[in-house]
């Protein structure tokens, strides 16, 4: 008879508790590891979008005001060695949908001849940079909105503009990003509007947002200031963030799910740290006097708390398991794009959080297990089997 | 104060342990006076708290007439026994089964909840009963802070409280010292010579059998021997 | 009768540190369940709020919210040909509020003003507009037409920073864009709770425009809302028309969705709460088997042992859905009660006021209570089966 054996039949000794218990560690867990691979989903966006150094410049009373096209000069006159900033890209929101769909994409124009210095995340190859330049109705579209339509390179697409004043545009595809931090992403390119709108007798100039690509961290923070700066006190003011404080704003007004993620990550960690502590609790008092008859038989201390604590883990880590596997299997089998909130990342499955998961479930194990360990381990023989359980 | 006349007629009653059969009463016959105090002996096995438990119609027999008074308890669904259990029968056990969270006054009391009375009448049966066994003053003690001696009175006064026909003792000084079981037992006499209840005490003591009134040895299931004790006389001189 | 009910409440107490921990699980669950319960609440009465089925918004023809759509007046105009709108009892003239809707960011006050929300700022006419919009009372003055000022809505001004009487906030190009904040409004806890509201011809001309944003409109007692709509949208006007109940209902798609997510969140929370319970219910029955052939041999029936047993589940859970509720109370108090959030279509964030009010908490006890019983389904059920006989049975 070894010590895994004893430890298998504790376990199944009281099957209906140790179901009970698995359950009731499982489906937190479940949430866990879900709440938890959105935190580190979105971490991971913001840790890249912070390499790329970029620079948001819009109108300080509100986002879909329009700043004056004159403003990327004055912020490049800032630099004109570029030392500091490499390009600025203006963009105008275009608020485009697919006809006879109701999600609006995050479908912007952009400066052509900026935009690939700028967004060099994109990827994009000289090929495509070429083309680019040459088509004038080039567009690049996020891997998620063209799995979503089941669009590929060189397709023609058709875009809806709701807001004012509601053009209808053909673009054609050039490249699909697929590591785009957003789904909805969608290019095309401003001299395109303009043209279209000053064709029909409307000002077509104009941009919501301008993306300034910094040098570096130092830079990125010197430029912010300089350029609020030059623009305050003017009917153009502006206000200028970096991208993840951009973001911010719009995460946390569509529920701001990262930080209940993180509420709820925490809330699960105590209550599963409860169940476990409880269940050993109750598990050890039962087998006070078994215990103390093995130590009888000539089971060292050390063992018995091995024993014990050992008990606990195995069931934590069982528990965990029974909770992350289905969750680890749903994420990888469900397409991304039915789970995205908004427009922002879907949670992704994630090793870390996984492992992260199993970490905390060993550790609350461990944890619950050490106080019976402790008392297995203390435990006076004669005393326990005199003791009525 | 009532006491029941029982009536056993050609009793049996066998037990399942896996596959085993187990024949716990084969065929017993057995009648027992109201108002006497009778013990039943045999070894380990013998069926004798069998016969208790089918006397106090905690079980069924698979054959066989029960009659206590006019109730005839073979004829009897489980849960017309346990009706006819809480007003005619009190028991008393060898573990006491005290509740330990509840007084003492709270566990004579627990009998009484299954009838419509109104508090104070409660009160005032289980103050009697407590005074019978000379517990007043220990009312609302919890059983942790009794002494072996005093939680078996309790469990006596909790049996007598709903003033039942019969009451039926298993090995009640089993967990005793002989002191406390002298006690115990004469608690038991005067509840019989006094009140007139009908007592079967099961027990496997010579010393606690000898306190009844007619000693009943079983065995394998069937009466072994049947004597009448010579040291304690009937109330009503009647020999069978 | 039954068994006392001290005798219930004792027995939850009889292993302190099982039943303390079981408490806590079940108050972490229900402190979650009453914040969401909350929220729903604040979610729900904000659409009654906004569901007056007289008024209807008419924007342009195939927009999707208030913010992006342009009317111009030639449009507008057109509205005056509609029948069935309720009238002004004075000038006989039909209820149409012309109305101009704008964003500006403010910065949240619960976080210090890390984020900013985009608020609706509507532009209107003040005298159309409450006549219009019925539930809107006003907290002090209201804006002098001609002038640059404004009145804001009680939640706005709980939730962002700059919004107190006397604050001034920036709006529309142009040089002087000072707008001064004078005096507050109410709407019976509705979306319009949460804008700013100015003067429509200084607002137009701070942002350049000659259209109008949308329109709203009062049906008269009589009429149907909906032949209304059929005007509005037909070959006549040719504009978008719903009810204010159909219009915000749309709005908060993403906050459902949102609670929705949150929801099933807790309901698999429940689960473990009720596995706890259960746990705990099991090792007590298995502790007191001998207690229970005793009381069925005294003549207390099963169904009295197993009503018993999930009495004291209950009571268990319901000490857990206190300390939840309570849990939740300060938590509301401590860290804030408020919340924002995108409308579905609309560039602009409604806020909400999240309150645990005495319905809620019952509610969550109820559940609470619900998971007592489920709890103790199975371990009062085996405790009713044992048998008066066989535990005592010492031969």
């Amino acid at each position: 008879m070894t010590l895994s054996y004893v430890l298998l039949q504790n376990l199944r000794r009281n099957p209906l508790r140790t179901a009970l218990t698995a359950v009731a560690f499982a489906l937190p867990m479940a949430v866990f590891v879900l709440a938890l691979s959105l935190v580190v989903g979105f971490v991971r966006t913001s840790a890249a979008l912070e390499q790329e150094l970029r620079l948001g410049v819009h109108h300080r009373v509100s986002l879909t005001l329009l700043l004056p096209d004159g403003h990327r000069r004055k912020i490049e006159e800032l630099d004109p060695q570029r030392t500091r900033l490499r390009a600025v890209c203006g963009m105008r929101w275009f608020g485009g949908r697919v006809p006879g769909t109701q999600q609006t994409l995050q479908s912007l124009a952009a400066d052509v001849d900026t935009l690939p210095i700028v967004y060099n995340d994109i990827g994009l190859t000289e090929a495509e940079i070429a083309e680019w330049q040459r088509e004038r109705r080039a567009a690049i579209a996020a891997g998620g909105v063209a799995r979503q339509f089941g669009w590929r390179v060189g397709d023609r697409v058709v875009l809806q503009s709701t807001i004012p004043p509601y053009r209808q545009l053909e673009f054609r595809l050039i490249r699909i990003w697929e590591e785009s931090p957003f789904p909805l992403t969608f290019y095309f390119r401003r001299d395109y509007l303009v043209e279209s709108l000053e064709r029909d007798g409307l000002t077509g100039t104009g941009c919501n947002i301008f993306w300034v690509k910094c040098v570096d961290a130092a830079a990125l923070r010197a430029l912010q200031t300089e350029i609020d700066a030059l623009f305050a006190n003017t009917p153009d003011e502006t206000r200028s963030e970096d991208e993840n404080a951009f973001v911010a704003g719009f995460v946390e007004a569509v529920g701001d799910l990262p930080s209940l993620a993180q509420a709820m990550a925490t809330v699960v960690v105590i209550i599963v740290a409860l169940v476990a502590g409880n269940t050993m609790m109750m598990s050890f008092r039962e087998r006070i006097r078994e215990l103390a008859v093995f130590k009888a038989l000539g089971f060292s201390a050390g063992r018995v708390f091995l024993i014990v604590l050992s008990e606990s883990v195995l069931l934590a880590l069982f528990g965990s398991a029974l909770g992350i596997v289905p969750v680890v299997a749903g994420l990888t089998l469900t397409p991304p794009e039915r789970l995205s909130w908004g427009a922002f990342s879907p949670p992704e499955l994630s090793w870390l959080a996984v492992v992260g998961s199993l970490s905390i479930g060993l550790g609350v194990g461990i944890a619950a297990g050490l106080w019976p360990a402790w008392q297995a381990w203390q435990l006076r023989t004669t005393e326990a089997l005199r003791r009525v359980a | 104060m009532s006491a029941a006349d029982i009536e056993l007629v050609d009793l049996h009653k066998h037990y399942r342990k896996g596959r085993i059969d187990i024949p716990a009463l084969d065929g017993l016959s057995l009648t027992i006076d109201a108002g006497s105090f009778v013990a039943i002996m045999g070894p380990s096995g013998s069926g004798k708290s069998t016969l208790l438990h089918l006397i106090g119609g905690l079980d069924s027999a698979d054959r066989g007439v029960i009659r206590v008074g006019e109730h005839r308890l073979d004829q009897m669904s489980e849960r017309e026994l346990t009706a006819w259990r809480s007003r005619h029968v009190g028991f008393i056990f060898q573990m006491y089964h005290l509740v330990p969270v509840l007084t003492a006054a709270q566990n004579v009391e627990l009998p009484l909840l299954l009838f419509r009375m109104p508090a104070r009448e409660r009160r005032r049966r289980v103050a009697t009963a407590l005074e019978v066994v000379g517990l007043a003053d220990r009312m609302d003690h919890r059983p942790n802070q009794l002494s072996g001696g005093q939680e078996q009175r309790v469990a006596i006064a909790r049996a007598i409280v709903t003033d039942p026909d019969v009451i039926l003792a298993d090995e009640p000084t089993g967990d005793l010292d002989a002191r406390t079981s002298q006690e115990i037992l004469q608690l038991l006499s005067l509840l019989n010579a006094e009140f007139g209840k009908t007592i079967v005490m099961v027990t496997h003591d010579p010393r606690a059998a000898a306190f009844g009134q007619r000693i009943l040895h079983l065995d394998k299931g069937v009466l072994d021997r049947d004597e009448l004790n010579p040291a304690r006389p009937t109330a009503a001189a009647h020999a069978h | 009768m039954a068994l006392p009910l001290i005798y219930h409440w004792r027995n939850v107490f009889v292993r302190p540190t099982t039943t303390a921990l079981t408490i806590l699980v079940v108050a972490a669950v229900v402190g979650l369940l009453g914040w969401i319960l909350g929220f729903a609440v604040a979610l729900r009465s904000a659409l009654a709020v906004a569901s007056d089925t007289r008024k209807i918004i008419v924007i342009r023809r195939g927009s999707t919210s208030e913010g992006t759509s342009a009317l111009p007046p030639a449009e507008f105009n057109k509205l005056s040909q509609l029948t069935g709108l309720d009238r002004d009892p004075r000038t006989g003239q039909p209820l149409i509020s012309p109305e101009m809707t704008v964003q500006v960011a403010l910065p949240r006050k619960r976080d210090g003003g890390r984020t900013t929300a985009n608020v609706a700022v509507r532009g209107v006419d003040p005298e159309r507009a409450l006549a219009v919009h019925r539930n809107v009372r006003l907290l002090g003055p209201l804006f002098a037409t001609g002038t640059q000022e404004i009145i804001v809505g009680v939640k706005a001004a709980e939730q962002f920073a700059g919004l107190q009487p006397g604050d001034v906030v920036n709006l529309g190009f142009g040089e002087d864009r000072g707008y001064k904040v004078v005096g507050f409004f109410t709407a019976d806890g509705g979306p319009l709770e949460s804008e700013i509201w100015g003067y429509l011809p200084s607002l137009m001309n701070a942002y350049g425009r000659n259209a109008y944003s949308s329109a709203a409109l009062r049906v008269a007692p009589d009429a149907d809302p909906q032949d209304v709509i059929r005007q509005i949208e037909g070959p006549a006007i040719q504009l978008t028309a719903r009810t204010e109940a159909a219009y915000w209902n749309d709005q908060l798609r993403l906050v459902r969705g949102y609670l929705a997510i949150v929801t099933a969140l807790v309901l698999v929370m429940s689960v473990a709460a009720v596995c706890s319970i259960a746990n705990a219910m099991f090792s007590s029955v298995a502790g007191r088997t001998r207690e229970i052939a005793m009381l069925r041999t005294i003549g207390f029936g099963r169904g009295r042992i197993l009503m018993g047993f999930v009495l004291e589940a209950v009571l268990l859970a319901l000490l857990g859905g206190v300390l939840g509720c309570g849990l939740c109370l300060a938590w509301l108090q401590f860290v804030g009660r408020t919340k924002d959030m995108l409308g579905a279509t609309s560039f602009t964030t409604l806020a909400f006021e999240i309150r645990l009010t005495p319905p809620i908490a019952a509610a969550a006890l109820g559940a609470v209570v619900l998971f007592g019983a489920l709890g103790a389904c199975a371990p009062a059920w085996r405790a009713s089966r044992v048998q008066a006989v066989s535990v005592l049975r010492e031969g």
